[in-house]
């Protein structure tokens, strides 16, 4: 299977920043399909349910916004790096603050890259583009 | 070096008497015949105390005394007259004068070296010598005992057998005892038991000495109410040690004025208007070891107790003037008299007399006879009940006093108990509202944030997608809004930075401020490469505190310095400290646009700003969050400019130190 074919997962519960991130990683150059989940539920329903990536290939990376209804961000990180199957799958943990307790509990329950979202687009953007292009181009994780 | 006691009398023989007691009692004396040698014995060295003569070759006792107290040294030395006149307006004279005792002649030794020690007993507290009673039948180890304890700084008595110990004890009132356990006649534990059973000595600390290393003796000597027990063998070093303990433990609990002693000598006032039948039975009291003064009238007897205290009256019924029995209803009548013994000499058996003098207040009554042993027993008797009911009453205010103590401790304790709940719930509603605060910032930061990017994202999006329907007005009105959302984002981010100074937790440590302030500069200058600014720092800064914290107040105030240099032509920056008696200030100076003084005190309230956006950017965050820090590291921070010369902010980071501390 090509790498562009398998999708990105993005969890993120705020519209305008799907809509925003979106666009980065188009810029970025992926042009693959995008899986918008809104919140941690669905999310986690996406990667471990029985209807879920089972049947599915693995996302290439997860963009997973800290803030999310349900099941919060860390809490659906830390689901992904107990479960044998996906543990390995790369994610990025998005998120508008920069309390230093968030980033320390990120990468401490094993997230791959902490981003914190800027107001300006042009930087956010930017910031999109190399996580995006890092993720599908110059490194790859054994599935 | 002992005390030294001025006798001034022109009888040889009361000279030597006295002299030999008070040296025997440990002190030294200075002996004249006349007010000139006083005078002159007076320049050489101050006595601690005078015994006067009221009669002397040269000048009036009382004119000697009142000139003494003219002088200066001895305004407050005691003063005890000495007088073979028995006339109580003499007494009255003196007193009133400024003796502190009148002793009549005949006197008795013992009782003057007792009024004497009473006289030189340091108020409580003091740090004057201690007096340590050291009886020992031993000649050499009561003299080398003696010679340590003076070297120690005590005063010391020394007595060679159990009854002269007991008598010098109830004369000076030494603040301990040491006495020999095994001594012929009295042994040391039977010299401690009567101490114990005496209430004017009962508290003093006792020491028993022993030669013997039984187990036994050492029970028997504890059980006789001993406090400390050493054996003779032991280092002088520990026995001097045990003193200084006993004393010290005894001190805490010393009476303020101890009771006269059981053993010592009285002051009876014996009021008779046959002056015959005064002398006879001043003589026969004196020779029991009585200080006896005498008056010849009711009115007499009241105006001396006016100025003296005594131990017992004695009173006759029926006396021309005032009569006994109305004397006595005036004496009884006197608060500070009513507890003075009383009896009452009548001269027949008249029942009616003796109910009558009962009736006003009288305590016992005796038949005047030739025979005084009736007397001196009844006298004995008065004086024993009126010991024993100081005694009763001294124990009862003591338990009164301790009861209300603890009372008074127990609500003080109440009340710290009190403010310690109101303390503790007042701490844990300040702790609930931190970490509301905390909360609050926590979904500020998260939530404030995201629409100002979809102001901004679409902002970009329509100038990037939809930029060619646009004029020039158009675009330049989306770049406003952009920079609308730009700076809303840098004062969310200047106030969750003021709140997480606020919250954050302090973790104190050593710090170099030179080394933080030289990494902040170089961060400045990599932001603004192109900028030329001399900056001078002073090296081994050192301080207190949270190193992550001060450099967020290094970065605000060097921050500030720099922004506000922007328009100078030669920017220069300056980090120092100076230290005084009240600790380091630290400062930061530049040479920029400054400020008027008069705003000074506006310049740490949040989003108080100086200068407009156009001069010069910012939140106006920065300096309330940098008073914020230093406030919490127990400091200050204040600031001095000048307008268009420069500005100066000083800060300490601890509270300031006393001189005195």
């Amino acid at each position: 299977m090509s790498r562009h074919g398998r999708p990105v997962l993005l969890v993120e519960d705020s519209q305008d920043d799907a809509e925003f991130t979106i666009r980065a990683l188009r810029q970025a150059g992926i042009v693959g399909v995008i899986d918008h989940m809104h919140d941690g539920e669905e999310a986690l329903e996406y990667l471990l349910g029985s209807s879920g990536a089972t049947r599915r290939a693995l996302p290439l990376f997860v963009l997973l916004d800290i803030k999310v209804p349900k099941v919060d961000g860390l809490e659906v990180l830390a689901r992904i790096r107990l479960e044998p199957r996906i543990r390995a799958l790369p994610t990025v943990i998005l998120s508008s603050s920069d309390v230093i307790q968030d980033i320390e509990r990120a990468y401490a329950l094993g997230a791959n890259s902490y981003v914190r979202k800027p107001v300006d687009f042009a930087e956010y953007s930017a910031v999109l583009q190399q996580v995006g292009r890092y993720w599908t181009r110059v490194n790859t994780v054994v599935p | 070096m002992n005390p030294l006691i001025m006798v001034i009398d022109d009888s040889l023989t009361v000279r030597m008497d006295l002299g030999e007691a008070f040296v025997e009692a440990g002190y030294r004396v200075a002996l004249c015949a006349s007010a000139a040698e006083a005078r002159e014995a007076l320049a050489a060295e101050t006595p601690a105390l005078i015994v006067l003569d009221v009669v002397l070759p040269d000048v009036d006792g009382v004119q000697l005394l009142a000139e003494f107290r003219t002088r200066e040294r001895l305004e407050n030395t005691p003063v005890i007259m000495l007088s073979s006149e028995a006339a109580v307006g003499d007494r009255i004279r003196g007193l009133t004068r400024g003796a502190n005792e009148y002793v009549g002649k005949p006197y008795n030794a013992g009782y003057v070296i007792s009024r004497a020690t009473e006289l030189l007993r340091p108020p409580q507290g003091s740090d004057a010598a201690l007096t340590i009673l050291v009886i020992d039948d031993s000649l050499t180890y009561r003299e080398e005992l003696g010679e340590k304890l003076r070297a120690a700084g005590y005063r010391t008595v020394l007595a060679s057998s159990g009854r002269e110990g007991l008598r010098k004890a109830s004369d000076l009132h030494p603040h301990a005892i040491i006495v020999d356990g095994v001594m012929p006649e009295m042994d040391g534990t039977a010299v401690v038991r009567r101490i114990r059973l005496d209430p004017g000595l009962d508290t003093t600390p006792c020491l028993l000495l022993t030669a013997s290393e039984g187990a036994a003796s050492e029970v028997e000597a504890l059980d006789s109410g001993a406090d400390a027990y050493v054996r003779k063998t032991e280092d002088a070093d520990i026995i001097l040690a045990r003193i200084a303990a006993i004393v010290r433990a005894a001190e805490d609990s010393r009476d303020r004025s101890p009771p006269a002693s059981l053993m010592g000598p009285k002051r009876i006032l014996a009021v008779d208007d046959s002056p015959t039948y005064l002398g006879e039975i001043a003589e026969q009291l004196q020779l029991e070891g009585y200080e006896v003064v005498k008056a010849c009238s009711g009115q007499d007897a009241l105006s001396l107790l006016a100025v003296e205290h005594v131990d017992c009256i004695l009173l006759d019924l029926i006396m021309p003037g005032l009569s006994g029995t109305e004397t006595c209803l005036k004496i009884k009548g006197l608060t500070a008299l009513r507890n003075v013994p009383l009896i009452m000499l009548t001269a027949l058996e008249d029942p009616e007399a003796v109910v009558a003098g009962m009736n006003a207040g009288a305590d016992d009554y005796v038949v005047k006879t030739i025979d005084f042993e009736v007397i001196k027993a009844r006298l004995r008797a008065q004086l024993r009940r009126k010991q024993f009911e100081d005694e009763n009453r001294r124990v009862r205010e003591e338990i009164l006093k301790k009861d209300a103590e603890a009372r008074a401790a127990q609500a003080l304790a109440d009340m710290h108990a009190a403010l310690h709940r109101e303390l503790e719930t007042k701490n844990r509603d300040l702790e609930i509202l931190n970490k509301e605060l905390e909360v609050f910032a926590y979904s500020v930061s998260h939530d404030l944030r995201q629409p100002l990017r979809a102001m901004d994202g679409f902002s970009q999006v329509l100038l990037a997608e939809y930029g060619s329907y646009l004029d020039a007005k158009g675009k330049h009105y989306l770049e406003r809004v952009r920079a609308g959302a730009g700076r809303m984002a840098q004062l969310i981010d200047g106030l969750l930075v003021l709140s997480r100074a606020t919250s954050h937790e302090l973790r104190r440590g050593p710090v170099r401020l030179d080394v933080l302030a030289r990494r902040v500069v170089e961060r400045l200058r990599d932001a603004e490469p192109d900028r030329r600014i001399e900056v001078e720092i002073a090296d081994g800064l050192e301080a207190e505190g949270d190193a992550q914290l001060l450099e967020s107040v290094l970065e605000n105030l060097l921050g500030n310095a720099w922004k506000f240099t922007g328009t100078r032509e030669n920017p220069r920056i300056e980090v120092g400290a100076r230290t005084d008696a009240e600790g380091t200030t630290y400062f930061v100076r530049d040479n920029g646009a400054g400020f008027k003084m008069a705003y000074a005190d506006k310049l740490f309230a949040p989003f108080q700003r100086l200068h407009s956006e156009r001069e010069f950017p910012g939140t106006g965050i920065g300096l309330a969050t940098t008073q914020r820090i230093v406030r919490r590291h127990g400091g200050t921070i204040w600031a001095e400019g000048e307008t268009g010369v420069g500005a100066t902010f000083f800060f300490t980071l601890d509270p300031p130190r006393r001189a005195d501390a």
